[in-house]
């Protein structure tokens, strides 16, 4: 194994098998993006030829996309709101104090990561429906910042442990009081995190699709339930405009944490390395 | 910290480790209470649920339910296909990292970008993205087509093919990131020395390479099948009612039979058998901790 770079033929194996598995990941994202633009949406592939009525259908009269793009958005934005609060906090005691119990309290934070999704969504299901919080925005950004909080806690633990404490305590020795500190030095090197974990709380919850789905009702529908919807009952081609759109803003979301993170970390690999890359995808360490 | 600490004097250590456990407990205060209320709570009554009669009473008959007929044989497709798609994603996951850690440094950034990306993409997304790919006149069948595959066009969709194929893809970032992990923790000079002392090429990938990278394996497999068990959106959209898998029952149970104490059941079937694949992570970590630390010495 070892040496099957050297021979040749170990290396064009090796590359062809390496070619058709990434075709596997990238295949099903290209094809959507592709038939996007594809006048007959189902038909045939690649396209003959193209339009954009996918994506003039998204705000025609009576679709119910921009409805659930903006319950999505203010979802999504009331979540990462929440888990900041609750990651900065939690981060902060995490590494910066002595917490007793502190084991049992990064097992209770790593628990929605591991536990099935559908088997948190019944239980919030049974906590909001006799409260008759059902299809109330509140109750479904609540239920995401269940799983979009420990992924803020996590990155911003891995943020905080990155900062050299001895910064703090070199400025607290030259006077500077708690919140000084926490404004001139923590806040500003902690940043690119802070970032980081507001994008992936926001991704968390925009693309979550089991705690909307029971906590959903007629009237509130957020954006992934009603692609699943429309995957299921009615067959609507401007679906394809809607997950090429989600592709993008992914690609965007990851684009902006890839950078900050380069920025933050000094440039030190370059921006498209293979670090940099698992960097980004496991911000918070290896916990998970 | 800890070390400045225990250098000063003592009395104001004392003062100092007790405002530092006090300012702790009220910033763990918001994650601890949050997750109590909205996840620890919801689970422990989905538990309790799960024992009751509808007159309140304690019963053991939704278990029963669950583990007899239908519903058993739908566990029995859920251990299944789980199982199918940790060994796909498992093999195909060792096969991609094996070549990432092989390629030039840009080519190898390229490609762990093309595995990381679709992490982060909506899996309904994805699981779309193969239903237009996998049709009777998807891009697969019209290439077995044109390039004459006997018996093409095949049928790739609603049946358990379709599934498996769509939930491995979604599998295989955690099983690349994982294996990738295990890959670069190896001792490159372990293997030196072996081929230094005469073995061949087989004999160190059997003797000293795989039983170093195999409680990763094991850790990688295990986590596929776990976060298989759960899955809803792919068996769903891709299988047929033969690959309805339990978090379709319970999301049935819910949402069309108004059977919530069938659900809960469930539920709770579905977190035991999670906890118990944990467990056994768990254990793959700490042997392949106690490996490394033989091998190091």
């Amino acid at each position: 194994m070892i040496e099957l770079r050297k021979t040749l033929t170990g290396r064009i194996v090796l590359t062809a098998i390496a070619t058709v598995i990434l075709l596997f990941l990238a295949l099903p994202i290209v094809v959507i993006v592709v038939t996007s633009f594809s006048n007959n949406a189902f038909a045939q592939f690649p396209p003959q030829t193209w339009t954009l009525n996918w994506y003039k259908a998204l705000f025609a009269d009576g679709s119910k996309w921009p409805a659930a793009l903006s319950l999505s958005a203010l979802v999504a934005a009331l979540s990462t709101v929440f888990s900041l609060i609750i990651g900065v906090t939690a981060a902060t005691a995490l590494t910066r104090s002595e917490l007793p119990l502190r084991s049992a309290v990064y097992a209770l934070v790593l628990g929605p990561l591991v536990i099935p999704q559908i088997v948190t969504a019944l239980g919030l299901f049974l906590l909001f429906e006799p409260a008759a919080m059902l299809g109330s925005p509140l109750a479904i950004a609540l239920g995401h910042t269940v799983l979009a909080s420990p992924i803020a806690v996590l990155i911003l633990i891995a943020t905080l442990r990155g900062i050299d404490e001895r910064l703090e305590d070199a400025a607290a020795s030259m006077g500077a009081g708690r919140l000084t500190i926490a404004r001139r030095i923590t806040f500003p090197l902690a940043a690119p995190g802070m970032i980081a974990a507001a994008v992936f709380s926001f991704i968390t919850s925009f693309d979550e699709f089991y705690i909307s789905q029971f906590l959903s009702s007629v009237d509130t529908v957020t954006l992934p339930v009603q692609v699943y919807n429309s995957l299921t009952f009615e067959i609507d081609p401007s679906v394809t405009a809607v997950s090429a759109i989600l592709i993008a803003f992914a690609i965007l979301a990851l684009g902006l944490v890839a950078l900050v993170r380069w920025l933050g970390t000094g440039r030190q690999d370059p921006l498209l390395s293979v670090e940099n890359t698992v960097g980004v995808a496991t911000p918070g360490g290896e916990a998970v | 910290m800890a070390a400045t600490l225990t250098a000063g004097p003592a009395r104001p250590r004392k003062l100092l480790a007790s405002r530092r456990t006090r300012v702790g407990i009220l910033y763990a205060l918001p994650v601890v209470v949050y997750l109590l209320v909205l996840f620890v709570y919801p689970i422990f009554s989905t538990l309790l649920l799960s024992l009751k009669n509808a007159d309140g009473s304690f019963t053991l008959h939704w278990y029963a339910d669950a583990l007899t007929g239908v519903n058993l044989s739908v566990l029995f497709t859920t251990l299944r296909i789980s199982a199918e798609t940790a060994v796909l994603s498992l093999v195909f996951g060792f096969l991609l990292a094996q070549a990432i850690t092989r390629l030039k440094p840009m080519l190898a950034g390229l490609a762990m970008l093309v595995v990381v990306v679709p992490h982060f993409i909506s899996a309904l997304v994805r699981t779309y993205g193969w239903i237009i790919l996998l049709g009777d006149k998807g891009l697969v069948n019209q290439a077995m087509v044109d390039l004459r595959v006997p018996g093409a066009p095949f049928q790739l969709l609603y049946n358990e093919i379709g599934v498996v194929i769509g939930t491995t893809s979604m599998m295989l970032p955690y099983t690349v990131l994982l294996l990738y992990g295990v890959m670069r923790g190896v001792d490159r000079r372990l293997l030196a020395a072996a081929s230094s002392m005469g073995a061949g090429r087989v004999t160190i990938f059997r003797r000293i390479y795989l039983p170093l990278v195999a409680p990763g394996l094991a850790s990688a497999g295990l986590l596929s099948f776990i976060l298989s068990l759960g899955y809803y959106i792919t068996p769903a959209l891709m299988g047929g009612p033969k690959q309805t898998m339990i978090a379709t029952l319970i999301n049935q149970q819910v949402t069309k039979d108004n059977q919530w104490n069938g659900a809960a059941a469930q539920g709770v079937i579905l977190l035991l058998l999670t906890l118990a694949g944990l467990l056994l992570v768990k254990l793959a970590s700490s042997l392949g901790a106690s490996r490394k630390k033989r091998s190091a010495s």
